[in-house]
């Protein structure tokens, strides 16, 4: 009872920014990434073990939001910053207002838009389980983009209609890929998945368009 | 959601969490409104528990939650992820025995409303201060299972 947790995403040291960074501009290999990443997760799990936590969260560290990551993952989706994006939205000026009304750095935040067929090439999630098991034998909380979100992330219309026409129709391909990832993760051991639905609160209290956010 | 859940139940604990945006410390630009719409849906979700933002006085009363969904499982939001001090335990327990009032102990998980760092270039905390959040709510379900055993 009374089970202490996170929800998931822990701060991330300049190094290891510095290793995102260079890893998604090519100057850094996988290997090395890791490496980095492998090191700052074991901080991060000793000090929830420090804490006296009792379910264990990785800290998201491999990632660069809690749902761009997949563009790694999945075929079929490109990492566009919400500068590039701009580029391609109908009303320029309304989104970007609405990224100053909302204090959202353009540059900062990136989407992983669909831009053909999806397909999982890799594990989203049981990768990184995978790995926390080895630092701990408590329980741990696997953290996912939820199916909502990432539908509504991934559609752009000029970039994903080509392959899908529709997006319920992409929405089939996000269902697919997550069932095969949950099917992974039971398999890999885990215990407890949470799915991130962050925009579902957008959706009943925005009322108009005018609060829409980014994601 | 069902979707994705369906076939999984009773393999693998799930969770839903629904927060109203994690991108900036400043509270007046993050989204505003209780959970009560999102009751019926949250009815229809089979998922076990609901990982809640209850910290922040823009999510609303916690009653609304507990009166209709006091089956499943909450994983209550008790410390903000964006303030620069933790919260005292003692606030902390005075949440969880809010949230008593509509579920069993076993059915309680403290948590804070979201996570330190959703956005590697945004992250909303520092190291020492999310610790020292973590610590409290520790701290906080050691007294309320003592009080609850």
């Amino acid at each position: 009872m009374f089970s202490v947790t996170q929800v998931g995403s822990w701060p991330r040291s300049p190094q290891l920014l510095a290793g995102l960074r260079e890893k998604r501009m090519k100057r850094m290999s996988e290997q090395q990434f890791n490496e980095l990443a492998d090191n700052e997760i074991r901080r991060c799990v000793q000090l929830q073990l420090d804490a006296g936590v009792d379910i264990v969260v990785d800290g998201e560290l491999r990632r660069d939001n809690f749902y761009s990551f997949i563009a790694e993952k999945v075929e079929g989706t490109q990492l566009m910053s919400l500068a590039e994006m701009l580029e391609t939205v109908e009303d320029k000026a309304a989104f970007e207002e609405m990224l100053q009304t909302l204090d959202a750095p353009a540059y900062a935040i990136r989407n992983p838009t669909c831009v053909g067929k999806l397909r999982r090439r890799a594990s989203l999630a049981a990768e990184d389980l995978r790995f926390i098991r080895t630092l701990t034998g408590k329980p741990v909380k696997t953290t996912l983009p939820g199916p909502y979100l990432l539908t509504r992330a991934m559609w752009v219309t000029s970039y994903s209609s080509g392959a899908y026409g529709d997006k319920p129709v992409m929405a089939d391909d996000v269902v697919s890929i997550l069932r095969e990832e949950l099917e992974e993760l039971v398999d890999a051991g885990a215990e407890f998945v949470q799915f991130d639905e962050p925009v579902l609160t957008e959706v009943v209290h925005s009322g108009d368009d005018k609060r829409r956010t980014f994601m | 959601m069902n979707r994705v859940l369906d076939g999984f139940s009773g393999r693998i604990r799930t969770g839903i969490h629904v927060c109203r945006g994690n991108w900036s410390k400043r509270e007046d630009v993050l989204i505003s409104g209780d959970y009560a719409p999102l009751v019926d849906c949250f009815r229809k979700m089979n998922v076990d528990q609901l990982v809640l933002e209850f910290a922040t006085p823009r999510a609303g009363e916690l009653a609304i939650i507990g009166r209709a969904l006091p089956d499943r499982e909450i994983g209550l939001g008790c410390v903000n992820p964006r303030t620069d001090t933790a919260e005292s335990v003692e606030s902390i327990v005075e949440r969880s025995n809010e949230a008593l009032q509509h579920w069993s102990p076993e059915n309680v998980y403290l948590n804070p409303d979201c996570g330190f760092g959703c956005f590697a270039n945004r992250c909303v905390n520092e190291e020492d201060v999310a610790a020292a959040k973590l610590k409290a709510m520790v701290n906080a379900a050691e007294i309320l299972r003592s009080e609850n055993s």
